[in-house]
């Protein structure tokens, strides 16, 4: 247990020593880029991935996976910028927007947990309904015309260049570390993940503790939707497509297995920084956009090859070290 | 009913095959008799062909899902395959068909890539196949951004023997890219159910060790089925890029699902182990005709159809996954029952299903 503790804690380090070491390279080809300013825009533009991310990472740490976070995303947008072009009061559309969040965790978490379908399945098929309905909702048509004061708050800063939205999002994803890392029931979920026969055995409530990774996923994203709404300041009926995969490859980045019970939601909101200033990054290197997603995928695959080989190795070297201590342990008998 | 319908979805792939072609049967009974003009033979094919990428490619990701695996980049190599026709062609003035052959090839290596790193560096699929999608994609656009045609435009007016792919039509009926997916079918099932090469990427999912054992090269079977799939993506982007007469680097992007839920619809297990090509051939024709009839006979719009189809995929997984559950707990009774009495455990089809489970459990 020790060692393993040591290595999940180096690898969410590793993942931000990776973010630095990125944030310095490209400071290193164009010295403009080192202002408070352009650091903290890298920051700024992660918030939505940022929420997506760690809805996703509770997922994934139970051992499941949910797809359907970009056509959640999507819908709460709609539903939530529709109802505020409409002038409905901004506290209503925001609980609406989450309430959705959660009916939409609660099916999924339904269909995973008590019906016991395969997860990338049945959230595959649920993104495919939700964003029928965010076409039905909206007839196709783009949401516009938001109230202009709740799209001038995305840019109001708190702490220096950094919004407010980023450090309230900073501020909720280091209380959900400390809670899933530092009480009991926090612990649940990773427990769940690493094995769910054993998790059950030792008495926790595993489908109970899916559910909530579900609903809590869904209402991350739904929040997510909602800073959407204000940042972008207007919704398509694409809104939020590929959000799934950006957040699985964000969660991927920052050290989260997907095999479950292995990660950390800090880790997976630095991917989520890192996904979310690539492009940003790229403009101050000189290339094109148009690198985007090589560049992307690169980083994405070089990470999780070179992670399996050290975990492989790593096993490897637990397993001889076992065998040895067997063998040595027979002798003694003899 | 209930229970007729368990027993039905338990029964396995054959009887779910006939479940399919009811449903086939079902779709033509309605759809025909709502809107006569759905019967049209030259209508029916002219909607399958918008269908055809995702029929060829199916066929091989079946293949991929079998091992245990996923493949999500499959879609990206169509993008790739596509413009890398396109701008070999025109401005680096290859020969149409060199240009077809070199794309094919750069697909099939960025398949034998991703396999590499699936089976030998032991990477999920999910991950690796993903980082995949982005950076095949990410190719494909700076592969586009050689040419001297603006990306968005893409790339057309290619020569005639290159677009006889999409327009000829035998005996005035049935299309020559329907005619290349039958070849593809009948390779595919052969290959998966009739050899041993077949055999070897069943055992490869069902028990990686034992099948390790017995002298399968089961890293080299599992990387086979990505350049596999890879190569089907090739074949399809090419059937694509003559029938639209346009080469783009997005193109198929939306591919993706489409390709899993008829997969997952055809009956292979997203756990590996369990599938079969009839399965996802069926299952690629009822979704094609759902998307052809739905909006043809009840005016939905094609915005809108992602719901029928997502509903249709979420009720069957369930149900299945409902069955699998009832199955695993009487096979795991029968065998504890029948390991009392002394007698062989591994008897029934049931039982050898249950079995399966059990090692892969033990496996994983």
């Amino acid at each position: 247990m020790g060692t393993l503790k040591k290595l999940l804690k180096a690898r969410s380090l590793s993942s931000a020593v990776f973010l630095a070491a990125l944030l310095l390279a490209v400071g290193a080809v164009n010295p403009s880029f080192l202002s408070p300013s352009n650091v903290s825009a890298c920051f700024n533009t992660s918030v939505v991935y940022t929420l997506v991310a760690v809805g996703m990472a509770f997922t994934l740490l139970v051992g499941e996976i949910d797809v359907s976070v970009g056509a959640n995303l999507g819908l709460v947008a709609a539903v939530v910028g529709t109802m505020l072009r409409d002038g409905q009061p901004l506290a209503s559309a925001c609980l609406v927007g989450i309430l959705i969040g959660v009916v939409i965790g609660c099916i999924n978490a339904w269909g995973v947990a008590v019906m016991g379908a395969p997860s990338l399945i049945f959230t595959l098929g649920a993104n495919g309904v939700l964003r029928g309905i965010v076409y039905l909702y909206t007839n196709g048509a783009w949401v516009e015309n938001l109230p202009k004061g709740f799209k001038d708050f995305s840019s109001v800063t708190a702490v220096g260049s950094l919004t407010v939205y980023f450090c309230a999002v900073f501020v909720l994803v280091l209380a959900i570390h400390l809670i899933l890392t530092r009480t009991r029931h926090g612990r649940y979920f990773a427990a769940v993940g690493d094995n769910a026969q054993a998790a059950t055995l030792v008495g926790l409530p595993t489908r109970r503790i899916k559910v909530l990774a579900y609903v809590l996923c869904g209402v991350l994203s739904a929040l997510g939707g909602i800073i959407f709404c204000s940042r972008i300041g207007f919704v398509t009926p694409m809104s939020g497509n590929g959000y799934e995969m950006k957040a699985v490859a964000a969660c991927v980045l920052g050290g989260i297995s997907l095999l479950g019970g292995v990660g950390s939601v800090i880790g997976s909101a630095i991917g989520a920084v890192i996904m979310a200033s690539i492009s940003y990054l790229l403009v101050f290197m000189g290339f094109s956009s148009n690198y985007d997603n090589a560049i992307t995928g690169v980083i994405l695959i070089v990470i999780v090859v070179v992670d399996a080989l050290l975990q492989h190795r790593t096993s490897k070297r637990n397993r001889r070290a076992r065998l040895d201590a067997r063998v040595s342990m027979g002798g003694d008998i003899r | 009913m209930r229970a007729r319908l368990r027993a039905l979805l338990a029964k396995g792939q054959a009887s779910w095959n006939v479940m399919l072609v009811s449903l086939l049967v079902l779709e033509f009974v309605i759809f025909g008799a709502t809107n006569p003009k759905f019967l049209r033979p030259e209508l029916l094919f002219t909607s399958l062909n918008d269908s055809l990428p995702v029929f060829m490619i199916s066929l091989f990701v079946t293949f991929v899902m079998v091992t245990g695996g996923i493949d999500i980049q499959v879609a990206s190599l169509v993008g790739l395959t596509s413009i890398t026709i396109g701008v070999g062609w025109q401005d680096f003035s290859l020969p149409i068909w060199g240009a077809v052959a070199a794309a094919t090839v750069l697909a099939m290596a960025c398949g034998a890539l991703s396999g590499f790193l699936i089976a030998y560096c032991r990477v999920q699929a999910m991950v690796v196949t993903l980082g995949g999608s982005f950076l095949y994609s990410g190719i494909a656009l700076l592969i586009s951004t050689l040419s001297s045609t603006e990306s968005y435009q893409g790339i057309g007016g290619f020569p005639d023997e290159f677009k006889f792919i999409a327009s000829y039509r035998l005996a005035g009926v049935v299309p020559l890219q329907f005619l290349i997916y039958a070849l593809l079918l009948a390779i595919a099932f052969i290959l998966l159910h009739k050899t041993t090469y077949g055999r070897r990427v069943f055992l490869s999912a069902v028990n990686q060790s034992a099948a390790e054992c017995s002298g399968i090269n089961t890293r080299l079977v599992i990387m086979s089925t990505y350049v596999l799939s890879a190569l089907s993506a090739a074949l399809a982007a090419t059937v694509l890029t003559a029938y639209l007469g346009t080469a783009k680097s997005d193109l198929g992007a939306d591919l993706t699902m489409n390709i899993i839920t008829v997969v997952v619809l055809g009956g292979t297990l997203s756990t590996g182990g369990r599938g079969s090509i009839v399965g996802t051939m069926l299952a690629s024709f009822v979704m094609a005709l759902l998307r052809f009839g739905l909006p043809l006979c009840f005016r939905i719009s094609t915005q809108h159809l992602n719901i029928p189809i997502g509903i249709l995929l979420v009720a069957v997984i369930v149900a299945r996954s409902v069955s699998a559950k009832g199955l695993g707990l009487t096979s795991r009774l029968t065998k504890l029952i029948t390991r009392r009495g002394g007698a062989d455990p591994r008897g029934g089809d049931s039982q050898e299903r249950g079995g399966q489970r059990h090692t892969r459990e033990a496996s994983s």
